[in-house]
């Protein structure tokens, strides 16, 4: 529940996104979205390809503007890129040409902070995603997968944003390293305290980090289903075996089933 | 440069000097003709020593470099405006086709009579055969700039002047820097063709003074001689510029 005066809340009131068809026609791909998240909760959203799922973070983000609707941040209207919420894209996204540490300190260089606060920062945001000291000067092409996404991830924390965008931020690794920073993220969150989007395709990342899952239907995506994720936190890997998650998997997968049967 | 780099850029230069004196035995062509390659180089340092070739090489680099800066400079905002607006992109490029596949030798003579015998017709024409593939270097570079990475800008609200500086220029510096050692050897080419369309001074000049009342065909090679190492140096410098600026990727 939203207590009064905590921040990050995000209400996402009746959303409509279409884009050009090459016919002259409109593409519906979010239609009539209603979605409201509590502050410093953590939401998934799952959904078939081309269920609007990416569309719609953007628009949280403030990147795309809906045709029709609006989305608010603790009641205030979203139209443009907010330096309260991060965003955290499915590449990377480095500037190849910059280091580690300039990538990370970026949106601090944009928004015009002094080079000694910068890297006061920076050692935090290093700290916090956990991106070895000794990696800090490289650049991008000599960073493994799992540290450039640290680097963005590290990115996007940089203006303590109050809300944290990811889309399926772990999806370019592998199988392994994706549980294990799934579970880095939950540990972040707890830290930060931010409320937290995370688009995904599994069912099992949705399980393990989320409070609730946002089932949305093939395009034009709307939300079929309102899951809550019943696990205690701290969560562990352990915790995928328990029947609570069988039963939350059988229902998302069920719902998923319907939304793309209709 | 490694060791074995030096090694075979000097045995390849031997092979050149050696091939070339074999060339002047075996044809038994004079002096003016082909002259020998100790002969040019000895030319070469005579006319360093006396002073002949100084005020025209100096002469020459003027026009080159102040060619060069003036013709990649205007090409750098040109290139970055066709590259924003298709509109300027669709109206511009047939008059900079034209303009480009227009012999400079063929302008030449008019622009000497429009700018003069000075230094500003040189500067004209080197400014010329510079700013087309700097201006189409730079066209194709600011469009290579990941989209992505502009949605990334965007999302952290960089003003236009940040996207330029942070993200448009260092995209685009490798295609720049490509373009500009192009245009940096046509600048040469420009000035000597500048030179011969009417000058009083200049590289150009010397080489035709060489093969004309002076009659020094050795003279003339070494002139040339001269010519191809302005070339080579200059395209080192950029080179130079170009590691500095985007080698470390």
């Amino acid at each position: 529940m939203t207590a009064p005066g905590a921040r990050g809340a995000i209400r996402v009131d009746r959303v409509d996104v279409s884009f050009p068809r090459r016919d002259g026609g409109r593409l519906p791909v979010l239609d009539a979205l209603d979605l409201s998240i509590d502050s410093g909760s953590v939401v998934a959203l799952i959904g078939p390809n081309g269920s609007g799922k990416s569309t719609l973070l953007r628009v949280i983000a403030g990147l795309l503007r809906p045709d029709g609707g609006a989305v608010a941040l603790d009641g205030e209207a979203v139209t443009a890129p907010d330096p309260r919420i991060g965003l955290v894209f499915q590449e990377p996204r480095l500037l190849p040409w910059r280091s580690a540490a300039d990538n990370i300190t970026y949106p601090l260089e944009l928004a015009g902070w002094p080079v000694d606060r910068r890297r006061e920062r920076l050692d935090q945001l290093t700290a916090l995603v956990g991106l070895e000291r000794s990696v800090r000067a490289n650049r991008p092409a000599e960073l493994s997968g799992g540290q450039r996404q640290r680097v963005a991830l590290g990115r996007a924390l940089a203006l303590e944003p109050l809300v944290l965008l990811l889309d399926e931020p772990f999806s370019a690794l592998d199988a392994l390293s994706r549980e294990r920073f799934d579970l880095e993220l939950l540990r972040l969150w707890e830290r930060a305290g931010s409320t937290v989007v995370l688009v995904t395709h599994s069912i099992a990342e949705a399980i393990l980090v989320a409070d609730r899952i946002v089932v949305l239907s093939p395009r034009p995506g709307r939300v079929v289903a309102d899951l809550p994720v019943e696990l205690p936190r701290p969560r562990s890997l352990d915790d995928l075996d328990a029947a609570a998650v069988s039963r939350t998997a059988a229902l998302v997968r069920a719902h998923l089933g319907e939304s793309a049967a209709a | 440069m490694t060791r074995a780099g030096a090694l075979s850029i000097l045995v390849a230069l031997v092979a050149f000097l050696a091939i070339w004196q074999l060339v002047v035995i075996v044809s038994g062509f004079p002096p003016f003709i082909l002259p020998a390659p100790g002969a040019v180089l000895g030319r070469w340092v005579s006319a360093w020593s006396n002073g002949t070739i100084t005020p025209h090489l100096v002469a020459t680099l003027q026009e080159v470099v102040l060619g060069f800066a003036v013709g990649a400079g205007s090409a750098l905002v040109i290139g970055y405006v066709l590259a924003r607006s298709a509109l300027v992109e669709r109206l511009l490029s047939p008059y900079l086709v034209a303009a480009q596949a227009t012999p400079i030798l063929a302008l030449a003579p008019l622009i000497a009579l429009w700018f003069g015998p000075g230094l500003l017709g040189k500067v004209v024409i080197c400014a010329l055969i510079v700013f087309f593939p700097v201006a189409v270097a730079t066209m194709v570079g600011i469009r290579s700039v990941d989209a992505g990475l502009l949605e990334l800008g965007r999302s952290l609200r960089a003003t236009p002047r940040q996207v330029l500086t942070t993200l448009e220029i260092p995209a685009a510096l490798p295609s720049i820097l490509g373009g500009m050692r192009v245009g940096v050897t046509l600048a040469v080419v420009g000035a000597i063709v500048g030179e011969w369309a009417g000058a009083e001074r200049g590289l150009g000049v010397l080489i035709n003074l060489a093969r004309g009342s002076l009659f020094d065909i050795p003279l003339m090679f070494a002139t040339l001689l001269t010519i191809a190492l302005v070339g080579i140096v200059l395209y080192l410098v950029v080179v130079l510029v170009e590691r500095r600026l985007v080698g470390a990727r």
